[in-house]
């Protein structure tokens, strides 16, 4: 197993904190996202002093419930301070359990509802090329997401446009082996028309590359990963833990679970 | 008034370069033209109507001031939650252009017919909800509205009325005001059955095209009379009701789907929409 990169097991831990203190959060979810987040913020142009810079590129979390992995992620690179995460789901914060762009500075698209962001990235991802702009836009999916219809009439629209500005991030966390799971997602991205690549969801630098590879067409980055990766205890006990916060204890004995080497 | 659309649309393409018309495989040949004078701001992205409002609301999202278009039900009824969150949600404008309207493909039954589209997109917060009624007004109200960063749904049909009304969005215009104690309220191309079946008889007149915002203050100035509602659609009558104190009665469609084909003349006619039947209603409501 690849180590994990500093930065991402200080998010995870940000996470869990931000979760004791709010009682919120999908943890095992948002600990599957963190390496692919971190190579997208690690990849993009962006500059969280000037979110709303022209030239940045753009990133959608579609799977909106991975809420707090994103707002912990923002948060690692800049966008705010790190202990507004403790506000996570709070009446009047700024960061809701789903994210909303009119609060939170650097989220580009309110989403909840599955199967729409990645929409919505297609109807970018065209205006930059209308514009012959070199603006790129990722968005990071998931399988249970893609069990909505609407996810493949997007991906189906992106390739036919070949939208090679355009990078889907596949979350192949096997939260659906209990109802629909899709088998072999890299080869129905590639059946779709995508530039499709596998790699482990936990080794950053492997993403890195899969996301900056040059291609002619839409690029998919099929990203298998655990929920609940880095403690064992949430890999192994992942649908108890979908939406659950830890007691003081749990939380003591999740940071332990990180810092194993 | 699908003609109307795309001569309007050409027209504000060429001096706008933000314009973007998106197709859900219908009117192609329309705008075989537009395609040709501006391909690359023409997409006819095919039968995916959810991913269709999505994606307007990515090309929205940056800048630019999308028309999608495509038949009635399938673009407001099956793309609802799209409507309602890429573009409401996030605050992203747009123009829906339906084409279709209520019974206006009579023959292909009940699949194709869409009578709720205006009842249920005037719930969304911050949408606008458009019927013209002519061609008129079509051209006048896309001019005002369509790059005014707000989601807007235009409702198209091929039976508009060719009768001459001021336009001014969110206006409602008085047709006919002899201060008699009765008014007709009604909205969009069914005008035309509405003044021939009541233009002699001793009641005001009052039309809309645009159901939302609605007028409540022209609305609130015939309190004192008895309002009916006379409309081929869900969500005039409900917009109207929301004027407190009303005496207000709607004369619409069934709580049923229209199981028959023809026209829309006969089905108006089976539902008691035609001239001769809307008249005996306000007559009724008249008790004359």
């Amino acid at each position: 197993m690849v180590k994990m990169a500093p930065g991402c097991r200080e998010i995870r831990k940000s996470i869990l904190r931000a979760s004791r203190a709010s009682g919120h959060g999908h943890i095992p979810t948002c600990f599957s996202i963190i390496e692919m987040l971190s190579a997208v913020y690690e990849t993009m142009k962006h500059d969280p002093a000037r979110p709303q810079w022209p030239e940045r590129d753009i990133f959608i979390l579609s799977k909106g419930h991975g809420a707090l992995g994103y707002f912990a992620t923002l948060a690692q690179y800049g966008y705010f301070k790190a202990e507004e995460l403790s506000t996570f789901g709070a009446f009047q914060s700024r960061l809701g359990c789903h994210a909303d762009r009119k609060k939170v500075p650097g989220v580009e698209l309110s989403t909840g509802s599955l199967g729409h962001g990645i929409g919505v990235t297609v109807g970018m991802a065209l205006a930059f090329r209308i514009r012959n702009s070199p603006r790129r836009v990722f968005t990071l999916i998931g399988d249970g997401e893609s069990n909505e219809g609407s996810v493949w009439e997007a991906v189906m629209v992106a390739t036919h446009l070949k939208l090679a500005n355009l990078t889907i991030l596949y979350d192949a966390n096997r939260s659906q082996v209990r109802s629909l799971p899709i088998p072999n997602p890299a080869e129905r991205f590639a059946a779709f028309g995508c530039d499709t690549a596998e790699a482990d969801g936990h080794d950053l630098d492997a993403l890195k590359a899969a996301v900056a590879r040059p291609a002619a067409t839409v690029k998919a980055v099929v990203a298998h990963t655990t929920k609940g990766h880095g403690c064992p205890t949430l890999v192994n006990n992942m649908f108890e833990w979908h939406r659950k916060s830890p007691s003081p204890e749990q939380l003591e004995q999740f940071m332990g679970e990180l810092d194993l080497p | 008034m699908r003609k109307q659309f795309k001569d309007t649309v050409t027209e504000l393409a060429a001096k706008d370069e933000r314009v973007v018309v998106i197709l859900g495989d219908i009117s192609h040949f329309l705008f075989n033209a537009f395609q040709e004078k501006y391909p690359s701001r023409f997409y006819n992205m095919g039968i995916c109507e959810n991913t269709l409002i999505s994606v307007t609301a990515g090309l929205s999202a940056q800048g630019f001031h999308p028309f999608v278009h495509t038949i009635t039900p399938f673009i407001t009824e099956r793309s609802l939650e799209q409507i309602k969150l890429d573009l409401c949600y996030n605050e992203f404008g747009a123009n829906i252009v339906s084409t279709g309207a209520t019974f206006d493909y009579a023959w292909d039954g009940a699949t194709h017919h869409c009578y709720s589209d205006l009842a249920i997109l005037r719930l969304l917060p911050g949408m606008e909800v458009i019927q013209p009624g002519s061609k008129k007004e079509l051209d006048a109200l896309i001019r005002s509205q369509y790059a005014n960063g707000k989601p807007t749904y235009f409702r198209l049909s091929d039976h508009g009325h060719n009768i001459d009304v001021p336009v001014e969005f969110g206006k409602g215009v008085v047709l006919k005001d002899s201060g008699a104690p009765v008014t007709v309220m009604t909205a969009g191309p069914i005008l035309g059955n509405v003044l021939e079946a009541c233009n002699d008889l001793p009641v005001n007149l009052v039309y809309f095209h645009t159901l939302k915002p609605i007028d409540k203050e022209l609305i609130a100035r015939f309190r004192h009379t008895k309002i009916l509602v006379v409309h081929d659609a869900f969500g005039l009558h409900e917009a109207i009701s929301e004027v407190p104190d009303l005496s207000i009665r709607c004369h619409g469609l069934p709580d049923q789907f229209c199981v028959w084909y023809g026209t829309v003349h006969d089905i108006r006619k089976m539902v008691r929409l035609d001239p001769a039947a809307i008249r005996e209603a306000v007559r009724a409501r008249s008790q004359i």
